[in-house]
């Protein structure tokens, strides 16, 4: 059964004695809705009593933007004024570099100029003209890199910190880690890109081994958000409502005669939970209660900026009513015609109408956030499975339109979460190929999300078929300059 | 709920190993004797080195036969050796075992573990009238041996393997040939199939039963996870994407089969565990060669249809000679009568074609007069069809009957021997994809072969050089059914004949042309020289009849001559046979053959080395290591006797004796283990997959060495382990909770009670069928799909659809399952995705399962069937279907307070809001 103990005895997590009460005299234990809520805290050291405590939180929730296909950190968040200077010349390396598709073309410049911008003078690029305006909000790390250039095995490596099929996502991590703060939301929400599902499909957001309470849940880009929250043909309200009693009644008869144990208890109140799910979710759903400047404000009414515009706004509006994790997937699968970042042919055309879809949405959650006094306790994460190369996708003797996948440089940002902002980490060489200037893994990228969110990346761990698994593995170290 | 998170001594135990590991200095192997008590915590605060447990780890060491102990006072007497150890644990904690449970209970407990669904009325009722323990032995019996009970039992295992239908990663391709093996496993457990055979076939059973179709398909076991199939022009990539796959295959192999955590040595020696790094790669190199792929076996149809296609050809065959009894009777009449030139008297019969052309006299077919159109110059006058070899050809209209088995014949006089690949007869589809056709110099110069698109239907002969450059020449080619093709010169044969096949070509959708290969024009396509005649046989000719075409002239009677001549009865006569022949040419068709069917399996390739890979980075190989197994494994040979470069058979041969020897005590030890689990809910050792220093110590150590041994004694039979397990007094307890006993032991690990258990997502789903009496009991095929399938930007997506009728109620063991499939019931019911292995399934609550219950659409619709059941079966009485509801879905009688909450909720709804609300009930979904 679960330990319920961490549960009771914890002051500073999610669960007010408010709360505690409330649920106790539904007649439920806390253990059985610990179970159904998953408000365990699964911090091992301080139940085995070592004198590791939990960590500060700083942010309680977090969204996280998701570009599939690889964004070129080298026209949009790492400036490399040397490309200019090497462009059609070709890269000095040593050793061959090692890409996907194995060509390896003159040095492209970039294709996007370079301002600094704000009050700290961060580097951004003309692609995201809307993000410039909240640059000083933003924290970017310069000096990633990754196991693979590969994409699936990359974006599993962004989202699980593995390569293969099947592992937790950090959504789901999270979820698990931190539990609910509301009961009539799922913990953790995606929001999938309009145009259709990444690559692999669900599995990018898979509670792996975790309990299927932690799997991320797909908002519906059509019809009602969540798959079967009413009935698929028509029931009256005093049909449902007598059926409720009844169920009720049958149920606790059932618990008379072969006692009431906590599991049984849970099942009872997950169809109060379900009832309340009913009522929030097309409330949730319904942008339109948002007033006109704030539908302005995300590029609701603009034809590129609206599906994105969209699923920004209802980001927002989820965790505030207190859904831990919301991923929001910027590009589908991975063929062509590209409906993602992967610009293998042309990089003007294809991150062009990327970066409109999204640029103006993201900056204005940025924005709404701040305004609402969210920004501070909630992390804002923006990540693409790798970068691109500096040298172009052709033979090599030629420039080309396109860049292939760079697995030993690229950027991410975070924002929000008491980061100081305006703000670059690490370095790439020259010309932007690989990070040369600390150096960061996925693991070390996780640990530092954990981190923020009050979490251990060592102690949140999951017994899974013999391994004591970890969102971090056996590696990680959290960012410490990084964070502040 | 399991949550092995919270079990305090193992949080102490890994807090204290992990602390040790990092604190302190280098790590040895620890060669201390355990005690018999595997929960000690080995490790103490003080311990300065050695915490890796030593080769002498309880699960480690060969079974040892424990003493049975007495049964302690005022316990019910044990049923078996199973209950006598149970009974001993208890008995040291102060608690006794609860009171059995009521028949009711027990029957339906039963059933749902051993096939997955509720007992019938009459099963029910049968066994309320006689529910003595003899009774419950036959209804063990009875289950164990319905082919229901392997469609339950197979899930189990299909879930610990990580069965899935398609490759994962990025594209997902679906796996159209996976599902043989899901069969397998349902027959193999319905066979009940010794465990090591079991075992074995999977590991190699291509090789140990190369001439079986299971071998193969057993062997998919090697191959069932996911298979990255994009293929980076890096190396690096490639290397180490391979590398991920095996480390992937070692870690099934050994947790499945072993409990044994191999995989963690990838990189570096096992961290809590007697494995070291080139223990690792010794596995892989035994499992190295290891690829997945279609394999083809012999159809264990095909034999069946075989014979039931020789009926139907005897039948055609005994028709159309009839009708060519009564034709040529006429025909020779009619040849009498025509004294044009008379034919030598002593020429063999010569054999009527089917089409004739004969080019001196006309460009129409003599018998349906089929007209050959010039084109590109081509010319024809009475020395026959002259063809230039640059562009002239000549096309004929479309065949008039359809035409499979064949013999095309040209008389040719070739204008010179150099041209290469021109044809002097050819039959092509409308637009030349598919074609057959006598072809000259094509392949190798100067040879005549049978050319055909793709060369699929073309060898060499291996026939002379043609000669005889401006001379007539006969040439004709034989296709017989059986895919035989042979060709003739001159009325002999010419070179060897060959089988590769045979086309069919459909009748208004085929063309011949003279002069050019296939469509289009051009190239060495071309012919040049003169066509006199052409024949073509809807038949295979004899090498008689060959012979006698050869020769001189070709006399016969066109077909509206013979149709003129045919009196009106054996006209109608004909027709008559023709029509049958055609009933007997559709049946035949319908027979689809599969010679070969398809299965997604290993396809071994030889693999060479294995060197362990420093830090596991495939670009720092280091130290060879041999084909071998665990060496910590001490009571069995962990070196296999091969060299380092052995035969993949041999190696993977090798692997399956070491996994499955009766000498390697795991083997045993984890899959009673399992078999416990599955029927209680929790193991013996409740980490199923890991009986490593890591996983959880052993609830009931005795007792898992007498079921390991009992195992092996009875001949590795799963069925006889059930049987011991089902008839024991532990497994009939009620499961009614107890306030004393939980306090003293809550999660039941003693098992003072039978704990309750939810329904599995199967289990609901296929209940829910059954008793709406819907369900298909279809065994094995290849199952159903309640999703679509749609491929999308490369990648390859499931969206799910509501499938119902005959072949979507089905079992859901026969459910399609590739994986990131979108989520369903079934997943929302924790029904896993098959990505990776689950050696135990997890039971969660949540809001969106009652949402599912409430409001799918597949509920509804099962709530209105049953509600459509129930009301038809009352008549005018609600409280016989009320009655009906409780027996058919909680086995057992309504309550009256039950009957009459169901009379007023009826009477002011209907029976489908009653029967929704069943469905959604909690006794409905727990087994007690």
């Amino acid at each position: 059964m679960t330990d319920y103990r961490e549960v009771k005895n914890s002051s500073e997590n999610s669960i007010s004695r408010r709360e505690l009460i409330q649920w106790t005299s539904g007649g439920l234990t806390a253990a059985a809705l610990a179970s159904l809520l998953s408000r365990e805290r699964p911090l091992k050291a301080a139940q085995a009593g070592s004198e590791h405590s939990h960590l500060k939180q700083r942010a309680k929730r977090v969204i996280h933007v998701c570009l599939c296909g690889g964004l070129s950190h080298l026209d949009s968040f790492d400036y490399k004024p040397k490309l200019a200077q090497f462009h059609g010349k070709p890269l000095k390396y040593s050793e061959r570099p090692a890409t996907f598709f194995n060509q390896v073309g003159l040095i492209r410049k970039n294709d996007w100029d370079f301002k600094r911008r704000g009050k700290s003078g961060l580097w951004v690029s003309d692609l995201f003209p809307h993000l410039s305006q909240v640059a000083d909000d933003l924290n970017v790390i310069k000096s990633m890199v990754a196991d693979s250039a590969n994409h699936t095995p990359a974006t599993f490596q962004q989202n699980t910190g593995f390569q293969l099929n099947g592992f937790p996502v950090m959504g789901s991590w999270i979820s698990y880690g931190l539990g609910v703060a509301t009961e009539e939301l799922p913990a953790y929400i995606v929001l999938p890109d309009t145009r259709g599902f990444p690559a692999g499909g669900t599995i990018n957001w898979s509670n792996g081994f975790l309990p299927s309470q932690h799997q991320g849940v797909a908002f519906a880009t059509k019809g009602p958000a969540i798959q079967d929250l009413f009935p698929k043909k028509e029931i009256q309200p005093e049909v449902e409502e007598q059926s409720r009693t009844l169920l009720s009644k049958l149920n606790s008869k059932d618990a008379k005669r072969f006692g009431s144990e906590d599991a049984l208890m849970a099942r009872m109140k997950s169809y109060e939970l379900a009832a309340r799910m009913q009522i929030v979710v097309p409330e949730i759903s319904n942008l339109d209660l948002e007033p006109e400047r704030i539908r302005e404000l995300y590029g609701m009414m603009g034809k590129e900026t609206h599906d994105f515009g969209r699923s920004c706004l209802m980001a927002r509006r989820l965790l505030e009513k207190g859904v831990r994790f919301v991923q929001i997937f910027s590009g589908g699968s991975f063929g062509s015609p590209r409906i993602n970042w992967d610009g293998h042919e042309d990089m003007r055309r294809n991150h062009n109408r990327e970066a409109k879809r999204i640029d103006q949405p993201v900056a204005a959650l940025i924005r709404d956030l701040k305004e609402r006094g969210m920004l501070d306790d909630t992390l804002v994460v923006f990540t693409s499975e790798f970068g691109r190369t500096p040298f172009s996708q052709t033979s090599s003797n030629k420039v080309g339109t396109g860049r292939d996948h760079n697995m030993y440089g690229f950027s991410v940002w975070l924002a929000g979460a008491g980061l100081p902002g305006g703000i670059a980490y690490g370095e790439t060489d020259d010309v932007g190929w690989k990070a040369i200037d600390k150096p960061v893994t996925w693991p070390d990228f996780h640990a530092t999300v954990l981190h923020l969110l009050g979490l251990d990346h060592e102690k949140l761990t999951f017994y899974h078929n013999g391994i004591e698994r970890r969102l971090t593995n056996v590696h990680g170290h959290v960012l410490k300059k990084f964070i502040g | 709920m399991k949550n092995r998170l919270s079990s305090g001594s193992l949080q102490q135990k890994l807090t204290l190993l992990l602390l040790a590991l990092t604190l302190l200095g280098p790590i040895g192997w620890d060669e201390t004797l355990f005690s018999d008590q595997p929960s000690a915590v080995p490790v103490s605060s003080q311990s300065k080195k050695k915490v890796r447990k030593g080769k002498t780890w309880w699960s480690l060491r060969a079974l040892e036969r424990p003493a049975l102990p007495a049964t302690p006072k005022d316990f019910p007497s044990p049923q078996n050796f199973l209950d006598s150890f149970v009974f001993e644990k208890l008995n040291e904690k102060n608690l006794k075992p609860s009171s059995l449970a009521t028949p009711e209970q027990l029957l339906r407990r039963v059933y749902f573990d051993l096939i997955g669904l509720p007992p019938s009325e009459e099963e029910l009722d049968a066994f309320l009238k006689d529910p003595t323990f003899e009774a419950y032995q036959q209804v063990v019996d009875r289950l164990l041996a319905s082919p229901q009970y392997g469609e339950r039992w197979a899930r189990h295992w299909l879930d610990l393997v990580r069965f899935g239908e398609s490759h994962g990663f990025e594209y997902n391709q679906p796996r159209n040939n996976a599902w043989p093996y899901r069969n397998w496993v349902i027959k193999a457990f319905n066979e009940d199939m010794p465990y090591d055979d079991f075992t074995r076939y999977q590991l190699a059973g291509d090789l140990l039963a190369p001439n079986d179709p299971d071998g193969v398909v057993a062997a998919a076991f090697l191959v069932a996870g996911p298979h990255n199939t994009t293929r980076p022009s890096n190396d690096k990539m490639r290397k180490t994407m391979l590398q991920d796959e095996m480390e992937d295959l070692v870690g099934t192999v050994g947790q499945g089969f072993l409990g044994l955590t191999i995989h963690c040595g990838r990189c570096h020696d096992h961290k809590f565990d007697p494995i070291s790094q080139k223990d690792y790669y010794s596995v892989v190199s035994a499992l190295a060669g290891v690829r997945p792929g279609d394999r083809s076996i012999p159809d264990p149809g095909q034999k069946g249809r075989e014979a039931q296609k020789d009926i139907y050809r005897r039948q055609i065959d005994t028709a159309n000679k009839e009708i060519q009894e009564i034709e040529s009777k006429v025909r020779e009449e009619l040849l009498s009568k025509k004294k044009k030139d008379k034919p030598s008297p002593k020429t063999l019969k010569v054999p009527t074609p089917f089409l004739h052309w004969d080019f001196t006299e006309s460009l129409k077919d003599s018998l349906y007069g089929l007209e050959v159109q010039l084109r590109n110059g081509a010319k024809r006058d009475s020395k026959g069809l002259h063809l230039d070899g640059r562009a002239a050809y000549g096309v004929s209209g479309k065949l008039p009957e359809d035409l499979g088995e064949k013999t095309l014949m040209t008389w040719v006089k070739l204008a010179h021997l150099n041209h290469r690949g021109g044809s002097s007869i050819t039959i092509q589809t409308l637009g030349g994809n598919l074609f057959d056709a006598i072809v000259f110099g094509e392949r190798s110069p100067k040879r005549w072969m049978a050319g055909s698109n793709s060369f699929r239907r073309t060898q060499s002969f291996g026939g002379p050089e043609e000669s005889n450059a401006g001379g007539l020449v006969h040439m004709a080619i034989v296709y017989k059914a059986d895919g035989t093709i042979q060709a003739y010169r001159n009325g002999v044969p010419y070179g060897k004949p060959y089988k590769t096949g045979v086309q069919r070509f459909k009748k208004n959708e085929a063309e011949f042309l003279f002069g050019l290969r296939h469509a289009s024009v051009g190239g060495g396509k071309m012919l040049a020289g003169t066509v006199l005649k052409a024949s073509v046989f809807n038949r295979a000719l004899t090498q008689k009849e060959v012979a006698a075409s050869s020769g001189k002239a070709v006399w016969f009677v066109s077909h509206p001559e013979l149709l003129a001549a045919l009196s009106l009865e054996q006209k109608n006569h004909i027709q008559g046979l023709k029509e049958k022949i055609k009933s007997w040419e559709a049946s035949l068709k319908s027979i689809k053959d599969v010679q070969q069917a398809k299965v997604f399996s290993v396809r071994p390739t030889n693999p060479g080395e294995t060197r362990v890979l420093l830090r596991g980075d495939v670009y720092s190989p280091a130290d060879v290591v041999k084909p071998g197994g665990v060496q910590a494994l001490v009571t069995l040979k962990s070196d296999f006797g091969l060299p380092a470069n052995a035969q993949e058979r041999d190696r993977r041969l090798a692997l399956s004796q070491w996994v499955s020897s009766e000498k390697n005590p795991l083997f045993s030890r984890v899959i009673v283990n399992r078999i416990w689990l599955y029927h209680f809910g929790a193991g013996i050792v409740n980490t199923p997959s890991d009986f490593g220093a890591n996983g959880t110590s052993p609830s009931h150590p005795k007792l898992l060495e007498a079921l390991a041994l009992e195992l092996r004694e009875q001949d590795y039979s799963l069925k006889a382990l059930h049987r011991l397990i089902l008839t024991s007094y532990t497994y009939r307890q009620s499961s009614l909770p107890s306030a004393k006993a939980s306090a003293i032991d809550a999660d039941n690990r003693l098992l003072w009670r039978m704990s309750p258990k939810r329904l599995e997502a199967e289990a609901i789903r296929d209940s829910l069928i059954y008793i709406s009496n819907k369900m298909n009991f279809e065994l094995g095929g290849q199952g159903y799909r309640d999703m679509r399938h749609y491929g999308h930007k490369g990648s390859n997506f499931y969206d799910p659809i509501e499938v119902d009728g005959k072949n979507g109620y089905r079992r859901t063991i026969y459910r399609f399952s590739p994986r990131g499939a979108k989520k369903t019931i079934l997943e929302t019911f924790d029904c896993p995705d098959p990505s990776a292995a689950t050696p135990q399934r997890a039971v969660t609550t949540t809001p969106l399962q009652a949402l599912a219950l409430l409001n799918n659409g597949f509920m509804l619709k099962m709530a209105e069937d049953l509600a459509e059941l129930l009301k038809r079966s009352s008549g005018e009485s609600v409280e016989r279907g009320v009655q009906k509801a409780y027996r058919l879905l909680y086995s057992r009688l309504p309550d009256h307070e039950e009957v009459e909450l169901a009379k007023s909720f009826i009477q002011k709804n209907d029976w489908v809001a009653y029967t929704r609300v069943l469905i959604n009930t909690n006794e409905l979904l727990y087994v007690r």
